[in-house]
């Protein structure tokens, strides 16, 4: 039996898309529109919090950052050129929950532009090749269904035939339940990646955002050459309300945030998103520039 | 305040399907273990903090060659369920199954993993030291292990928790089992914002392992005898201990490199 019939493989397409730095090309944003930083209230115009990566300069508070916005912060500019995964949808189950998960799905392409809760480019950092691999927690939560965990492997691929260095910023909920087992099966076929990557001594370096939780974190996000969180993201396997119900268990201070995990040995650093890109940078530089 | 869930008949049918897998007297991992293998040793420990009773393992002989099994155990009664924390592990019980893994590696073993499990345990303790961790580095390491594996999913198959320790060159399950991203209850508290709707939930999600089956994340199902393995566990012993023997012999014919490749493209495909 095919196991694949039916369903259209992700094939890579020659670059079209070239993604722009820093830009209000991709993400139109009114001038005149201003936001407010969700920890102390100051106000910024949108144009100058994206170009503060949005990240508060009066408290120092990191508000979420969707998947292009990721990829303009961190490659040099003009690089980055998008894979152009076109991916089917996905709906192995026929999912429909009132709203019929197909047409969830048509709106969250339509409300972000993306295909699916990856977008992946190839692009320099600090003039070493790499490929960026970055979720979308705007897309269904960032959740891993079979097209997101396409691309990743697909991301991998890419590492591997074009000697690229790997680089994923996660932020997602979870598995898509929608999905059912074959969402599950992401978390191996996401290993399979990772594990082409490293066979190939390629750098791979995973950034966590907040939130980073379930199936994503328990699969590739951790297994990286060198882990890096942003500061107060919240990280772990189950949500901190859902092992407070099942076991009645008083929480620790900090539980499940990026400075808990670091003290316990589960992250290699924290890094400011302002400091991100040049460690990155030094990273990469270490990693793959040995003599 | 109470509120009453209509079902329809094919969402109490997929509840069934569930409440079977569940059922408290099919066989469980030290079971199996017992009546399909010989000569079993348990190991113990992580080397690392802990432990685990979710997760035994050992040396065992099958069908005349030494093969490492490990297992997710649940329990047979209100004590030993205790004792095995009802089959959810820690970071310390993946721990120890990768331990044991590179171990039978080392000795040319063949690797059987039984699994068992709702789900991986959730708990501070298990966050603190690093469940997520854990379990990536199980998928990593089944992935990369040189010698042939085989794991077999005996009731339920409960998200990540399971998937550690069922990503081999064949993975079978008993027919009655279920294989699931999480067990109904959760899904419907996250689908429908209501675990109480979670016939509604097995109904959407199909957890029957016929469709882990159906994407490929499940080979072959092994056939239980009506009303299911809970009433025939001798029967069903000798049909696990027969299943594993065919494929153990289909796989160590199969050179270790080729092995590794197919295993790899198998997963680089999985589930659509
Ligand atoms: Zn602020």
């Amino acid at each position: 039996m095919d196991r694949t019939a039916g369903l259209m493989p992700a094939r890579r397409q020659p670059p079209l898309r070239r993604l722009q730095a820093p830009g209000p090309q991709l993400r139109p944003v009114s001038h005149a529109a201003t936001i407010a930083c969700a920890a102390c209230g100051r106000r910024y115009v949108a144009d100058r919090y994206a170009a503060e990566l949005n990240v508060c300069g009066g408290c120092g508070h990191h508000a979420r950052v969707g998947a292009v916005q990721r990829i303009e912060q961190l490659a040099d500019p003009g690089s980055a050129t998008s894979l152009r995964l076109e991916v089917a949808m996905r709906d192995p189950l026929q999912f429909d929950d009132g709203v019929p998960y197909t047409d969830r799905l048509e709106r969250a392409r339509e409300r972000t532009g993306l295909d699916e809760a990856f977008e992946i480019a190839t692009a320099a950092v600090s003039g070493v090749p790499v490929v960026l691999a970055c979720m979308d927690f705007d897309f269904l939560g960032g959740s891993l269904g079979s097209a997101a965990g396409e691309m990743f492997a697909e991301a991998c691929e890419c590492a591997v035939d074009e000697s690229r260095a790997l680089i994923s910023v996660c932020t997602s909920g979870g598995a898509r339940m929608q999905e059912g087992i074959a969402s599950l099966a992401q978390m191996a076929r996401c290993s399979a990646g990772v594990k082409a990557v490293s066979d190939a001594r390629l750098p791979y370096i995973s950034v966590l955002g907040d939130p980073c939780f379930g199936g994503v974190t328990a699969s590739f996000a951790v297994q990286a050459d060198v882990i890096l969180a942003e500061p107060g993201a919240r990280i772990g396997f189950a949500g901190g309300r859902v092992i407070e119900q099942a076991t009645h268990d008083k929480l620790p201070d900090g539980f499940q945030t990026a400075e808990f995990l670091l003290a316990h040995g589960m992250l290699d650093a924290v890094v400011d998103r302002r400091d991100l890109r040049p460690t990155i940078s030094r990273l990469l530089d270490l990693y793959t520039r040995a003599a | 305040m109470t509120t009453t869930i209509e079902t329809t008949e094919r969402e109490q049918a997929a509840f069934a399907a569930v409440e079977l897998a569940r059922h408290p007297a099919r066989p469980r991992a030290l079971q199996v273990i017992a009546a399909a293998f010989d000569d079993w040793t348990e190991l113990r420990g992580d080397r690392l903090f802990a432990d685990d009773r979710a997760v035994v393992g050992g040396p065992a002989r099958l069908g005349g060659r030494a093969v490492m099994v490990i297992g997710q155990e649940k329990g047979t009664d209100p004590m030993t369920r205790a004792v095995h924390n009802f089959g959810m592990p820690h970071p310390e019980g993946y721990r120890k199954a990768t331990r044991l893994m590179q171990q039978a590696e080392k000795f040319g073993m063949p690797v059987v993993c039984l699994v068992d499990t709702p789900a991986a345990y959730a708990g501070v303790g298990a966050e603190e030291r690093g469940q997520a961790w854990a379990i990536a580095d199980s998928l990593l390491r089944m992935l990369n292990l040189r010698t042939p594996t085989i794991s077999l999913v005996l009731s339920e198959g409960g998200s990540g928790g399971a998937l550690a320790l069922a990503v081999a060159d064949r993975v079978l399950a008993l027919e009655n089992a279920v294989y699931t991203v999480a067990p109904p209850e959760t899904c419907a508290a996250i689908l429908y914002r209501d675990a109480g709707q979670r016939a509604r939930a097995a109904a959407a999600l199909r957890p029957g392992v016929d469709t882990a089956h159906e994407i490929g994340l499940v080979d072959e199902l092994v056939p239980e005898p009506p009303p299911g393995a809970h009433a025939h566990p001798a029967i069903v012993a000798a049909a696990i201990r027969g299943v594993l023997i065919r494929h153990l012999t289909e796989l160590e014919a199969i050179p270790l490199d080729d092995l590794l490749g197919m295993r790899a493209d198998r997963y680089r495909r999985a589930g659509g």
